[in-house]
């Protein structure tokens, strides 16, 4: 029998060595493809071509970002710039997101994605992507927002009819009532208040938390919002007999292309924070100032205001300033957190300026067009 | 005094509700949702709605779009009494028409009567769609 040579077992080692990065590569559990430099496919294991619906000899040789197409949220096709892969290319490190891609069938499916450029001795050789199909843990997500949603709901309601027959007790509908039975209806609807607000918050730390807050931008006439938003807390006010003013400043166009929802929810999150912590008599004014690449909006009030040693932590969760938590036992300390992710959402910002005892000034800031993001949900509400 | 239907499928509620009404010495029907309140404008002719919006069998908007409120009904005065606050079916209300939308949990009774006697006094008829 003839003994091999050095350079057959240098062969086959090298043979090995392929298969068995072969096998590794087609036993990857995720869809995954590899590119070389120029970003042309070199392989496609099985579970990419499962969800791809493309064979492996269909994509080989083709050009990635041609060859897979990639959709926003809003169905429009990603540009090359907005493509992980390019920017794992550009940037050199691996980029891990969330899109849709376009299966041979036309269906568009929704996966998370790791793209890696790969580098032997600072040369790119190529790119590999790792990828699934995250179809049911968005069926999930949905359903879970839903299910949030409604339970928000299901549980207001025997709420408001705490709240309005404790409300009619007090005012008399049912005939009249001592002092002290009055007082104990008023621990009944400041109870229902405190839960009321809790589930409120809850569920939009929930949305935030699970990142199920989509951005979807419309015209937006900041004039009739505001209006809507003062109306709605213009009873807050006058029940703690709080003067609630909003004034447009300025001569810029008021209709901006933002989130209505989103904005709203962090104005009257605001103002409402604003009214709470001013004592009876006071003053809480908004004023928006449209200006050619964005909105301020300042919410200023004549309240308790904020102690300097608390002011770098007011945007943390559950905390609540030590000059509040003396007056008001009640609060969640999640307002304020809550407001800041949804700022952030907005690709706004926000900052304040406070002394104790002489009130605060919030100041938002909110471009005048923000990108459509994230899962679009059409459930809403609570 | 005014007709006025209340359209609330939490029985506790629009009981509530009508008692309030009634007390400011105004008319009041009910229905429990959307569809039983088609049924009854068939026979009763309000002023003003105060209308829910999430509601089984047919709800709030649902009602909105049968009852074609802006060309059909453009005096009658529609008030949405709902919890879902900042909800994208809040904005399709102003766009079919209602007038103002008052959070439940958030309105004591007198409140609500003064909101309510507050729309009624309004002459206007022009809509007011928002975003």
């Amino acid at each position: 029998m003839p003994k091999s040579s050095p350079q057959k077992s240098a062969d086959r080692a090298a043979s090995e060595q392929r298969a068995e990065a072969e096998a590794l590569f087609t036993s990857i559990g995720d869809g995954a493809i590899s590119t070389d430099e120029f970003g042309k496919i070199t392989r496609v294991n099985p579970v990419a071509q499962k969800i791809l619906g493309y064979t492996e000899a269909e994509l080989v040789g083709e050009w990635f970002p041609k060859a897979i197409v990639a959709i926003n949220a809003d169905d429009t096709i990603m540009t090359l710039i907005d493509r992980p892969i390019t920017k794992a290319f550009l940037t050199g490190h691996s980029i891990y997101e969330k899109t849709f891609y376009l299966r041979k069938n036309g269906e568009k499916v929704p996966v998370a994605m790791t793209v890696s450029p790969i580098i032997l001795n600072d040369r790119p050789l190529g790119a590999i992507e790792v990828f699934r199909d995250i179809t049911l843990e968005e069926e999930i997500d949905r359903m879970k927002s839903e299910f949030i949603s409604l339970a928000s709901h299901q549980l207001r309601t025997p709420l408001s009819a705490i709240k309005t027959y404790s409300h009619m007790l007090i005012d008399g509908y049912m005939g009249p009532i001592t002092d002290t039975q009055k007082k104990s209806l008023h621990t009944i609807v400041g109870a229902a208040n405190r839960m009321n607000e809790l589930i409120s918050t809850l569920l939009n730390i929930t949305r935030i938390e699970s990142g199920t807050i989509a951005v979807t931008p419309k015209p937006v006439e900041l004039g009739a919002m505001m209006d809507e938003v003062g109306k709605e807390l213009s009873l807050m006010a006058a029940d703690k007999a709080v003067a609630l003013n909003i004034t447009m400043k300025g001569s810029g166009s008021t209709t901006i292309k933002t989130d209505p929802l989103i904005l709203k929810e962090v104005l009257s999150n605001l103002i409402t924070n604003a009214i709470k912590y001013t004592p009876e008599d006071g003053r809480v004014t908004v004023e928006i100032k449209p200006r050619p690449t964005d909105v301020v909006f300042t919410v200023t009030d004549t309240g308790w205001g904020i102690p300097e040693e608390a002011q770098d932590q007011i945007f943390t969760k559950f905390f609540r300033a030590p000059n509040i938590v003396k007056r008001e036992t009640t609060g969640t300390g999640l307002g304020l957190y809550l407001v800041k992710g949804l700022v952030d959402r907005l690709n706004g910002s926000i900052s304040f300026k406070s002394k104790e005892g002489q009130g605060t000034v919030f100041s938002l800031t909110i471009p005048r067009s923000v990108r459509r993001s994230g899962r679009q949900l059409t459930a809403a509400g609570g | 005094m005014a007709r006025i239907l209340v359209v609330e499928d939490d029985r506790d509620l629009n009981n509530a509700y009508s008692i309030i009404l009634k007390n400011e010495g105004h008319e009041v029907e009910v229905a429990y949702d959307g569809k039983e309140a088609l049924a009854k404008l068939k026979d009763f002719s309000p002023e003003l709605i105060l209308l829910d919006l999430l509601m089984p069998v047919m709800g709030g908007l649902e009602f909105l779009q049968n009852y074609n409120l802006q060309k059909a009904h453009p005096d009658v005065k529609v008030l949405i009494f709902t919890n879902m606050e900042n909800s994208p079916e809040v904005g399709e209300a102003y766009k079919l028409g209602v007038r103002r939308c008052i959070i439940k949990s958030w309105t004591a009774p007198h409140n609500l009567a003064r909101v309510i006697n507050d729309t009624l006094k309004q002459k206007d008829t022009v809509q007011t769609p928002t975003s």
